[in-house]
């Protein structure tokens, strides 16, 4: 069914003025709206993923003042991942499966503008392994006579490319494949005239790669793979010429024995981030499989790994694997954010990512040269500490893992310190605002055969809070000297993300359903509103006529919640997930849809 | 913590001549620092822990991939050809 309406006179505007700039390239074109804070463009805001936003007339003085304006139910259930985006006053909602796209106008968001319900195979869900969540869609400007596009991921592997003003299919392509249990639960991500898009699925022993589409007819333009032969992995000669520390060529094959590497994982689903001016992408490939560590000796490269790729070539600069030979099910999948900072008295573009295992990363981004590497929490103990020199981590055998033997205590567990949550970094604090987790975990493999299709894991579970007794934190960190200036405790995991302004807030929600705003120079918590539902996406804000928005998803699911999700009672359930958040079905139910704050004007 | 093949650990531990945990830090090569943990081999292959996958099983994602890209190609290129898309390349193929 689709609505359709003609766009608002401020949206048409918008869309003529773009469609005038016919020269641009989509990226120049993205990255001119991404610095309009009337916008909210990508998942991550802008290319350098910060998250922040200039808009300031919500700021600390009158934040309490803040009002639900408007509000709007996506007719789904499960987990709501992800954000809005807004572009040119109309604003674009993502749902979990079926994955529904909607538009709706701002200048009258009581009416749907377009609607886009994909038909997918119900077959889909069975192989989605953490809830059927969707973590957004992408949009790429008019040019040269082609239409504005929004871009979907859906759960069943297609990548579908819509009219941005009509919501129309415009063309639709097959990137996953269920039936050997790939699907997409990533947002897709524009650059220059290509979308990217990776597989989930490492869970059923998927072998990751991410893949680019010319965004105009949908032809594939290249693809790389995690693991397997260099010419597969798509590295260019000069692949890690600068960290040869790191290891350089025939990794994908030699750190694997026989053929594991044909379902080795390394699945890439969270997010990218792009450096226009040096031209790379960033992205993280995800864990290896099976969970079994036994059954796959070897450093299992390139899964785990940070990755700077070429975008029109895919061709990969540097590679820096962070967690070799995996043991706990950290995939490397998380945030990568962009900033420009003076370490030790020298300039340096960064590359900052918090990762599953505990460890938040700087890396120089031009040279792939690790500049820092400290713990999320003090408890963190499978590693003692990264050595920067050799970028490997040193473990500690005590926390590993491996057959015949129930491993105890490990922090963190596989839900990591840090999970799919983008956050956020205010360039005039210096400071990166962290949505943590805290949870630990035992851990026993078992052995089991690998048959396409179906669930390849071989390990269960057991995970509780860590050492602090609360399930997470909001922690503000420089990564300049490595130190959190703040920190602030929460009865679950922060699992969502978080949104900075310059009004000094840090915006986030909670699992049990609450949107809370901190002084992002304290800490101190301003206000809090109860959501219908936990939440598990992102805040975004925006503004339209003159006034600033503040939106977010609610509808509680994803990996915490597939208990209350699915109802789920045995604690080593849902991959262990469902004995540590056996509490939250006291707090939240399932719901699903937007809710948009702004300030009380009486 | 309980090893049920004790006696295969002892062995394999006296046979690289030293109980040292792996660490990740011995490094083969630069990117090679894996090392087999104490009692457990270092090829699984013909040990109990041997996975025996089927490589008929192995190549199934290989093949469901040619076949899609090939299904796309079709897909955009007829994009290309007619400005009109069409998914079901049944459709596009007659």
């Amino acid at each position: 069914m689709k609505i359709k309406q003609s766009l608002s006179l401020s949206g048409a505007v918008g869309v003529a003025l773009l469609s005038g700039a016919t020269a641009l390239q989509a990226n120049e074109g993205l990255v001119r709206l991404s610095q309009d804070d009337s916008n909210w463009v990508m998942p991550t805001k802008d290319y350098s993923a910060t998250h922040y936003s200039k808009l300031d007339q919500i700021n600390t003085a009158n934040v309490k003042n803040l009002k639900v304006a408007w509000s709007f139910s996506t007719g789904v259930l499960h987990g709501h991942e992800g954000g809005p985006l807004v572009v040119n006053d109309i604003m674009y909602i993502n749902t979990p499966f079926p994955n529904t796209v909607y538009a709706l106008d701002l200048d009258d968001p009581n009416k749907v503008l377009w609607e886009y319900k994909p038909k997918q195979s119900p077959a889909a869900r069975a192989v989605a392994c953490c809830d059927v969540v969707n973590r957004g869609v992408a949009y790429a400007p008019a040019e040269a006579g082609k239409p504005a596009k929004i871009f979907l991921g859906q759960l069943d592997g297609n990548l579908v490319a819509l009219d941005a003003k009509s919501g129309e299919e415009v063309w639709k392509m097959e990137v996953c494949d269920i039936r050997v249990g790939a699907t997409i639960t990533q947002a897709p991500f524009v650059v220059k005239d290509k979308v990217l898009v990776g597989c989930s699925g490492a869970e059923l022993g998927v072998r990751g790669y991410v893949s680019a589409f010319n965004i105009h007819d949908g032809k594939m333009e290249w693809r790389a793979y995690a693991t397997g032969p260099d010419e597969d992995i798509l590295l260019s000669e000069k692949f890690n010429e600068q960290t040869p520390q790191y290891g350089r060529f025939g990794l994908g094959l030699k750190t694997w024995e026989g053929d594991a590497w044909k379902i080795g994982g390394g699945t890439n689903w969270g997010w990218y981030a792009y450096d226009p001016k040096l031209d790379r992408i960033y992205y993280g490939s995800g864990n290896p499989a099976p969970w079994n560590e036994t059954m796959r000796p070897g450093d299992n490269k390139w899964t785990m790994t940070i990755w700077s790729r070429d975008p029109d070539t895919g061709e990969a600069y540097f590679g820096y694997q962070k967690t070799p030979h995996d043991e706990w099910d950290y995939a490397g999948v998380n945030w990568m954010a962009l900033t420009e900072q003076r370490v030790n008295g020298k300039k340096v573009p960064l590359l900052t990512h918090p990762d599953r295992n505990g460890i938040i990363y700087s890396l120089n981004r031009d040279t792939g040269e690790l500049v820092r590497a400290d713990k999320l929490d003090d408890t963190v103990n499978w590693v003692k500490y990264v050595d920067l020199k050799t970028g490997q981590p040193v473990r500690d055998p005590e926390y590993s893992t491996r057959m015949d033997h129930q491993a105890k205590n490990i922090c963190p567990s596989a839900m990591g310190y840090h999970n799919q949550g983008v956050d956020s970094y205010d360039p005039e604090k210096g400071l990166f605002f962290l949505g943590l987790n805290h949870i630990c975990m035992d851990w026993e493999p078992f052995m089991l055969p690998y048959r396409a299709g179906q669930f390849f894991v071989g390990a269960t579970l057991n995970m509780y809070p860590g050492p602090k007794g609360v399930m997470g934190f909001v922690r503000a960190y420089d990564a300049k000297t490595g130190e959190y200036k703040w920190t602030v405790p929460e009865k679950f995991s922060v699992w969502g993300g978080t949104l900075a302004t310059k009004g000094d807030l840090v915006f986030y929600g909670t699992l049990d359903g609450w949107i809370k705003a901190l002084d992002s120079r304290s800490g101190d918590e301003l206000w809090k509103f109860k959501l219908p539902s936990g939440v598990i996406g992102h805040p975004v804000t925006y503004e339209h006529n003159g006034k600033q928005y503040l939106a977010i998803y609610y509808g509680v699911g994803g990996w915490p919640g597939v208990g209350l999700v699915f109802d789920l009672k045995d604690p080593s359930a849902g991959l262990g997930a469902v004995g540590a958040f056996k509490e939250l079905a006291h707090y939240t139910k399932m719901g699903g849809g937007v809710m948009v704050f702004a300030l009380d004007e009486t | 913590m309980k090893m049920t093949s004790t006696l295969l650990a002892v062995v394999l531990a006296t046979a690289a001549g030293s109980a040292m945990a792996y660490s990740g830090t011995n490094c083969k090569e630069p990117g090679v620092c894996w090392e087999p943990k104490p009692g457990y081999p270092e090829k699984v292959a013909g040990t109990r822990y041997d996975p025996k996958h089927d490589p008929a099983e192995l190549s199934k994602q290989s093949k469901s991939i040619e076949a899609m890209n090939q299904r796309n190609k079709q897909r955009w290129q007829h994009l290309k050809k007619t400005g009109k898309f069409v998914y079901d390349v049944d459709e596009i193929g007659g």
